[in-house]
């Protein structure tokens, strides 16, 4: 069956059976990968995926199934042991009604067919991004080439019905010099034209070579400077937590605080679609409302939650477009661009740090935003407006309220990020400049 | 699940004339239901059926994986594998090559005494109005306004044929819960995250006693919330319960000995390691530093007897008496370092590759009871658990922060404690311990790793183990 085929074929299925709201999404997606480490292909893949998920209620009871195997009869069954599931459960006090259109989809605009037809000839763009890191003076290099071509299919109870296509080709890659320093570049991008292999090796060649032998750095509060990919790594964690389940589960520092100065009146950051050049541009979310560009922060204030139905009903207020069928989560985020080069940037610091990238956040109190994480690859310690030396063997220790309060710059350059499990949600990104941010170490670090 | 299609799958490879082939026919069926606040939230069933194959091929791997089954589809699959093995030979500075292992047949399973299969979402969503009717019940005169649960039932289910006569059925049934609670008092908030898992039929749920341990844990939030102070810093004694020696197991040794990391092909994701191929035997902690994985312990919920690429699983030896015994090895860093394979290679579904992966990860026991762990302690803390923890990438810099602490004085153990931090390098840690408590403890977690990511189900876990004189801070 066509995808449209099979999510038809569903929603008929079900709402035959009974079934009062029925959201059924037919995908097929197509992951190619290349993945490099010591400067040599370690592993070439490429996975093939037909899936669908349904969404269904019967008498305000609520399920949610996947399956990935599309054939008819196998089909049939699934939506027929979903419907059944779902009688056995309790009716639900917070059940909404999906969406009702009609809607109005624009067209898919992220959609590059060049990157599929690209299957073999990634390992081209994979040996130019670790060619140019090598050039750098990188000794090895290690990452990952993602090409990704997604198509969906949504019929809905509410009358939607709509198809989706996009594509986009994400890369990654760690350089390596002596000492073991490392630097990572990114390119990500949605259309081939945008993507540039040897853009990002040359950055993380540069960041390796300039992060060699690098010296302990002590405890204490720092001006900070994060380059975009960490930007991205922290704004994923805010985007998160404006999702209206997180915050009514408990998990937010953002609950509660609606119409309230959330961050510096600098900072505005919003969920976008729209964006020709965005990597996850929905054009329907999962209960089929036609996705939308808003703000979450804007100049300060948090303006808004994300939401779907569900959410919706439980704050009194409309779906943002944001369904997930049990969580609403952001698409694409954006930082609006400062007005700050990150030497004008750098040259507002006596006593600080530059952060090019970061992993492994975790959180001690997700309500009051308390936690940490661990700068990985270059980091360089800055003195009276300049880039002095590198260092290694930090953490960041702070509160997400304290650190979105503190940002005293924005950059004016921005760049897509989205790399493995750290930057999940695409986001543009400037570099941030932060004030008195506590930074501590391990004891006999360095 | 289809033994023929896989096996058609790795006959195809062999007439294209790869070097190697093998096929996972990979099934993982999961029903979960969520209680938030006491409100039912959507039950989910997921129900992923697919193959996996992966071929080496003039000295390039490749994997490649399709849900649609038929024998046109498979083909393809393959086909495509082999055509970007060819293709990645122009950046394929180092062959491929995989140790030597014996064929296996068998069929396996987790034990089972009631079939997951009979469990439905109205048992789950039962069981979870319990446990968060004893969460509202135990907050004493503090609230637990937030209440997030999550109960599960899972099905894997493989079939596993290679091109050198392997051939192994498996069933692996788990049951997992998680809990996220929130308690506030006097406008603060203090936060409670934990993980139950065992393998096993619906009997593994009464195992895993939860009701119990959700009106402790309350109890806990109430407490940090109305008597905790704040806890000594410097240098202390410390002894780690097992929740916490066994995300230090996990972390700091199950990881950096993981040998895939060792040799770099984890680089660009989750990292390398401070170990190089050439430190096995390196002293890295003190003489009582005695640390294991072994995936075949019962119930625990990284059990397997075979790996993913068809080899027996055993215990490992990772550190004896403070010395770097064994790394973790699937086939190819196995030929790399000159060794059998120690069956460490894991899947999570059909469309993932085998990587390196940990089963059950652990602190051997020692001899003390936790008194005498106690006994000649002046000042110190006895982390219990934690809820904050993080480490670099090169596994060497840590940082765990507790949740249930308790302040040590004069051999005696006082009240809670809020926000210790043990902040420490990996020497530093396992270069501390001095003894190690008789009574075990294990947790589950969902290990990540890989790319695409697969969270892999593990346990970590330990006796109470004592660090003497480690630096503690304290969160701000």
């Amino acid at each position: 069956m066509k995808l449209a085929e099979l999510s038809d074929f569903v929603l008929k299925s079900a709402l035959k059976l009974g079934a009062k709201d029925v959201s059924a999404i037919s995908t097929r997606s197509e992951h190619s990968m290349v993945r490099i480490a010591n400067s040599s292909v370690s592993v070439v893949k490429r996975m093939l995926n037909i899936g669908l998920v349904v969404y269904l209620t019967r008498d305000r009871k609520r399920i949610v199934g996947s399956t990935s195997n599309p054939t008819p009869n196998a089909v049939r069954k699934f939506v027929s042991d979903l419907f059944k599931a779902c009688g056995t459960l309790p009716s639900s006090r917070q059940y909404a009604p999906l969406p009702r259109g009609p809607f109005n989809y624009r067209s898919p605009s992220q959609y590059d067919s060049r990157i599929t037809e690209h299957g073999e000839k990634l390992v081209d763009f994979a040996k130019e991004a670790v060619d140019a890191s090598l050039k750098e003076g990188a000794t090895r290099v290690a990452g990952a080439l993602n090409a990704h071509d997604e198509q969906f299919f949504i019929s809905t109870s509410g009358g939607a019905r709509g198809s989706d296509h996009r594509t986009r080709i994400l890369l990654n890659v760690r350089a390596f010099a002596d000492s073991d320093a490392s630097g990572q570049g990114l390119s990500c991008a949605s259309r081939l034209d945008d993507f540039d292999p040897k853009e990002a090796g040359v950055t993380a060649g540069m960041l390796a070579k300039d992060a060699a032998n690098p010296g302990v750095c002590e405890e204490g509060r720092y001006d900070l400077i994060m380059n975009s990919t960490v930007t991205g790594s922290t704004m994923n964690n805010v985007g998160s937590f404006a999702s209206a389940f997180i915050v009514d589960a408990g998990l937010s520092f953002l609950a509660n605080k609606l119409g309230s100065k959330v961050a510096a009146e600098i900072l505005t950051l919003s969920d976008v679609t729209s964006s020709e050049d965005s990597i996850e541009g929905r054009v329907f979310d999962d209960e089929g409302v036609a996705t939308g560009d808003k703000e979450i922060i804007g100049r300060g204030t948090l303006v808004g939650y994300l939401h779907n139905s569900t959410t919706a009903k439980i704050f009194k207020t409309k779906s943002t477009g944001n369904a997930g069928f049990i969580e609403p989560t952001p698409w694409n985020l954006i930082v609006e661009q400062g007005e700050y080069t990150l030497d004008e940037m750098v040259k507002e610091v006596k006593r600080g740090i530059y952060v090019t990238n970061n992993w492994y956040t975790r959180f001690q109190n997700y309500r009051e935003g308390e936690y940490s994480t661990v700068p990985r690859d270059a980091a360089f310690i800055i003195e009276n407006g300049e880039i002095k030396r590198p260092i290694a063997g930090i953490r960041i220790s702070d509160t997400l309220p304290r650190l979105l309060l503190n940002i005293h710059a924005i950059g004016k350059e921005r760049s897509w990020v989205k790399w493995w499990d750290e930057v999940a949600t695409p986001t543009l990104c400037p570099a941030l400049l932060i004030k008195d941010v506590p930074i501590s170490r391990a004891a006999g670090v360095g | 699940m289809d033994e023929d299609l896989a096996r058609f799958a790795v006959q195809y490879g062999r007439n294209l004339g790869v070097q190697y082939c093998e096929a996972r026919f990979h099934r993982t069926k999961e029903i979960a239901c969520i209680l938030k606040n006491g409100l039912v939230e959507p039950a989910v069933i997921d129900d992923a059926v697919g193959l996996g194959v992966r071929v080496l091929h003039q000295g390039a791997l490749a994997f490649s994986s399709t849900n649609v089954l038929g024998k046109a589809n498979i083909r393809e699959a393959v086909s495509e594998a082999v055509k970007r093995a060819r293709a990645a030979r122009s950046l394929l500075r180092k062959k491929i090559r995989f140790s030597k292992e014996p064929a296996a047949r068998r069929k396996w399973s987790a034990p089972e005494k009631r079939r997951i299969e009979n469990v439905g979402v109205e048992k789950l969503l039962a069981e979870l109005r319990e446990i968060d009717h004893v969460a509202v019940k135990s907050g004493g005169g503090v609230k637990i306004p937030n209440r997030f649960h999550v109960l599960s039932a899972s099905l894997e289910e493989k079939v596993y044929v290679n091109s050198e006569g392997t051939n192994l059925h498996s069933r692996v049934p788990r049951i997992q819960y998680y809990t996220y609670l929130t308690a506030v008092h006097g406008g603060q908030t203090a936060q409670r995250f934990f993980i139950k898992g065992e393998t096993g039929g619906w009997e593994a749920y009464a195992r895993m006693k939860l009701e119990e341990i959700i009106k402790h844990e309350t109890k806990i939030l109430r407490l940090l919330l109305t008597k905790a102070v704040k806890p000594p810093t410097g240098k202390i004694d410390v002894i780690l319960a097992p929740e916490v020696s066994g995300i230090a197991a996990h972390e700091s040794v199950g990881h950096p000995t993981e040998a895939d990391r060792i040799i770099g092909r984890e680089a660009a994701q989750a990292g390398e390691s401070y170990l190089k191929p050439e430190n096995v035997g390196m002293k890295i902690g003190s003489d009582q530093a005695y640390l294991s994985d072994d995936p075949t312990l019962p119930n625990s919920f990284g059990f397997y007897l075979f790996d993913d690429e068809g080899v027996a699983a055993r215990k490992r030896a990772l550190i004896q008496a403070g010395y770097i015994k064994e790394l973790l090895h699937n086939r190819s860093t196995a030929y790399d370092f000159g060794l059998r394979s120690n069956a460490s290679s894991r899947a999570v579904r059909f469309d993932r590759e085998p990587i390196v992966r940990m089963g059950n990860t652990f602190v051997e026991p020692g001899d003390h009871t936790l008194d005498e762990l106690l006994d000649d302690v002046e000042q110190g803390i006895y982390m219990k658990s934690f809820m904050e923890w993080n480490i670099d990438d090169k596994r060497l810099n840590q940082r765990y922060t507790g949740f249930e602490a308790y302040l040590i004085e004069k051999g005696e153990l006082k009240g809670l404690v809020k926000g210790p931090v043990l902040e420490i390098t990996t020497p530093g840690l396992w270069g501390s311990v001095d003894a190690r408590g008789k009574e075990m403890g294990f947790f589950a977690g969902t290990c990540g790793k890989g790319e695409p990511m697969q969270g892999c189900p593990v346990w970590m876990g330990g006796p109470d183990v004592r660090l003497r004189k480690v630096t503690i801070g304290v969160r701000q």
